[in-house]
């Protein structure tokens, strides 16, 4: 990862020299992607304003055309050369006007020399006949063509030689005159008026792509038909971009979306997942070889003598792995292999048994925490597919039933909503708790309570807005207390939504404030508790049910002097402060 | 779809001159077709190739001119950049280099001169490459010997004919004396052979 990390030093460098650039050149109607200084004078400390604060722009194909004329546009207005130079010296460049004017006023000629475009157009000799330089036919000079060096060739060499070219791939955009001993460029002005339909459409096709796969600022989105591409900020907080398509992914990787842990681990999760290395530890774990021939035996049941399956039918003892012909009388009966125990003693198995052992326990390890990371990956695919089918169909059901117009049901597409991303972050706590060392008891204690809190939490949310609401679903007619549900479920929503916001604050420092933030913590769980607690029937938060039945009524405020209790999720916050701390409810 | 015309002017253009260049073009075994054709050259003096005629494969794709044509040695030569089992030959204007003004004469010329100017930086085989690089006297021999007993135009083909008629039980030398004085003809050694 460490180049990775250069590399965006780097690119930091340059969104503020194109920021300069856009300011001195007065012709940026971009100044909004490029509000980078203003982001970072932000308070680094609070992450969760960075995420609301967008740092990306989700870019159409028209957009991603747009943008690519402006840039075109802008240099070649700058350095007074035609459009289609611009757009080469654009592509050669990767696209980064900086650069391009950086090189190109400090070398002129070099820059011309390495993009093949020429100080001074030579125009095809005025002979009355010309011979094309590929076929070799004679031709009448006004139907040749040359790039800016004057080597005539014929309209249907031309053709040829462009659309091979362009059938090669992208290279076609650096397409040279076919003279092996000329580099003059052949731009897309020249592809314009030699080309047709399919090459013509098929080379700016190649360009448009090049406009992100080369440009160091824009991805596409990774999901499968998704045809948009994102613009991120660099150096901008977090890396987690939300596709117009609804797919959320990691603009540094590209895997999906994996806050709070970083792009690192979820590589070596990935990369752990996807391994053979764990079917090899599975084998090494439950499992010996053959001594004659190697093949690996899973004893599942019976004694100690084994029969390896033809052809070798080799007759061993499991646990000396020793020939069962030497298992009789003498070596202390057929079911006691004292020679291993002997053996053990000397510590001739030693090696391969610990190894055995430990590989074991790693597996078991592993198939913990991957099981719950998997579990909660279904777990969101199906809130995925729920909210879909709440979206399509349900929403319009309940409005019916429950005489509710459908602007006033948006708190339960919120909810699910938060139940995805919920799941999201759960599952990729569960990488995070893997990797997170052994021997760091407390960090680990912290991070177990924190993530089994939040998960306790999420699970009340998801059974409310699976089970309860169903309820209201299949009713005949309204309910009265469909409104108490509202309150409910909106408030285990923005309540999960803020313990979860903590859980990602808390994994994102590096569990560093430990102090700190288990109070917030604890906090922000008993307020969950208190302000619903007493209306849910759940069982499945231990903590819960403490709490809340000391607090008595719910949702009411109390002010003791110094502090004021959000009557939203009764956090007890400063008196000075007129916004919930916790849930940015006005007081 | 291949330039019918464009590579019969090139066969014109190159055999025009091919005592001055020392490259020649032809269909390949006499045939007719245009995309199957048989290069010569001749090795470059002062190279232990001098005095050699090689024999290169011309396979011309459909694309061609646009794609590069596809060639290969049928003489065995012992070079750097030549295969020494299969002749293949590593060159870049053969391949990513190649450009639609390139003919096939200039791609024969830039083998010749491949020939003087190995490149075993860039070597496609690799065992004649080392031995270029670590011992250039044992190169500069056997390059010298395989032009001898591969490329001499007299030669092509007579290692084989003696093998047969050794392999048939009949001394080497005799088989050798024979064959040189029919000139070469394997049925007519045979016969005289068999009658002595």
């Amino acid at each position: 990862m460490g180049s990775e990390e250069d590399m965006h030093d780097a690119n930091d460098v340059q969104s503020v020299e194109d920021d300069f650039y856009t300011g001195e050149t007065g012709m940026g109607s971009e100044d909004d992607d490029y509000n980078f200084g203003d982001n970072y004078s932000d308070d680094s400390e609070d992450v969760t304003s960075h995420r609301q604060q967008q740092n990306y722009t989700i870019l159409s194909e028209a957009d991603i055309r747009q943008h690519q004329d402006e840039n075109i546009n802008r240099v070649s207005t700058v350095l007074s050369i035609p459009r289609y130079a611009a757009c080469i010296l654009l592509r050669h460049y990767n696209w980064s006007i900086s650069r391009v004017h950086d090189e190109w006023f400090a070398d002129e000629e070099h820059v011309r020399k390495a993009v093949g475009l020429l100080d001074r157009t030579v125009e095809i000799s005025n002979a009355r006949e010309l011979t094309c330089g590929i076929c070799f036919e004679n031709y009448p000079c006004g139907r040749m063509s040359s790039a800016s060096c004057g080597h005539p060739f014929c309209g249907a060499c031309w053709r040829g030689y462009i659309s091979t070219s362009i059938s090669d791939g992208p290279g076609c955009l650096m397409l040279r005159c076919p003279d092996p001993s000329c580099g003059a460029a052949v731009g897309r002005n020249m592809i314009d008026v030699l080309t047709t339909g399919e090459d013509k459409e098929k080379y700016s096709r190649y360009l448009l792509r090049s406009y992100v796969e080369d440009n160091r600022k824009i991805k596409w989105c990774p999901a499968p038909g998704c045809e948009f591409a994102v613009e991120f900020v660099i150096g901008s907080g977090s890396y987690d971009v939300c596709c117009s398509c609804s797919y959320s992914f990691c603009w540094n990787c590209a895997e999906e979306a994996h806050r709070p842990v970083d792009c690192a681990t979820v590589a070596k999760w990935i990369l752990k997942n996807s391994a053979e290395s764990e079917n090899m530890n599975w084998i090494l774990a439950n499992s010996k070889p053959c001594p004659k021939c190697k093949r690996p035996i899973e004893k599942n049941q019976g004694c100690m003598h084994i029969t390896c399956t033809p052809p070798c039918k080799f007759e061993f003892c499991w646990l000396c792995l020793g020939p069962w012909s030497e298992h009789g009388e003498r070596t202390g009966g057929f079911y006691a292999c004292n020679r291993y125990e002997s053996a053990k003693q000397e510590g001739a198995y030693d090696e391969s048994e610990r190894r055995r052992e430990m590989a074991k326990n790693s597996l078991e390890r592993y198939t913990h925490y991957y099981e719950r990371w998997a579990t909660n990956q279904s777990s969101r695919q199906k809130a995925l597919a729920d909210l879909h089918s709440m979206q399509t169909e349900k929403l319009e059901k309940l409005s019916d039933t429950q005489s509710q117009p459908e602007s006033q049901l948006k708190f339960i597409i919120e909810a699910w909503l938060q139940i995805v991303e919920c799941r999201r972050v759960l599952k990729w706590t569960y990488a995070y708790g893997y990797y997170l060392p052994e021997h760091e008891h407390a960090k680990r204690q912290f991070f177990e309570y924190l993530q089994g809190e939040a998960e306790s939490g999420l699970e009340r949310l998801h059974q409310c807005a699976e089970k309860e609401l169903q309820v209201y679903l299949d009713a005949e007619g309204p309910m009265t207390d469909f409104n108490d549900f509202r309150t409910k479920l909106a408030g285990l929503t923005s309540v999960t939504k803020n313990y979860f916001e903590n859980l990602v604050r808390a994994l994102e420092t590096g569990l560093k404030d430990v102090g700190t933030s288990n109070n917030q913590a604890t906090c922000s769980k008993s307020s969950s508790c208190k302000s619903l607690g007493s209306k849910s029937k759940s069982g499945k938060i231990k903590a819960v049910a403490g709490s809340s039945s000391g607090s008595g009524a719910p949702s009411r405020s109390f002010d003791d002097g110094n502090l004021w209790s959000c009557d939203r999720c009764t956090y007890a916050n400063p008196r000075s402060t007129t916004t919930c701390q916790m849930c940015e409810h006005h007081r | 779809m291949l330039d019918v015309s464009r590579v019969q002017k090139e066969l014109a253009e190159c055999n025009r001159d091919t005592a001055i260049s020392g490259v020649s073009i032809a269909l390949h075994d006499g045939g007719s077709d245009l995309s199957r054709l048989s290069g010569t050259i001749s090795g470059p003096v002062a190279t232990p190739y001098e005095g050699g005629t090689f024999q290169i494969d011309i396979r011309l794709p459909s694309g061609y001119p646009f794609e590069p044509p596809k060639m290969q040695f049928v003489t065995k030569v012992w070079h750097p950049n030549i295969s020494s089992q299969n002749g293949a030959i590593c060159l870049d204007i053969l391949k990513d280099q190649w450009s639609p003004a390139l003919t096939l004469k200039t791609a024969l010329l830039s083998l010749q001169a491949l020939l003087s100017a190995p490149e075993p930086d860039d070597p496609q085989d690799a065992v004649v490459a080392q031995q270029y690089l670590r011992d250039h006297q044992t190169f500069m021999a056997t390059a010298r010997y395989w032009t001898e007993a591969f490329a001499r135009r007299s030669s092509v083909g007579i290692e084989e004919k003696v093998q047969k008629l050794v392999e048939m039980g009949f001394p080497e030398d005799l088989v050798r004396n024979t064959l040189e004085s029919v000139n070469g003809d394997e049925n007519q050694a045979l016969e005289m052979l068999c009658s002595s």
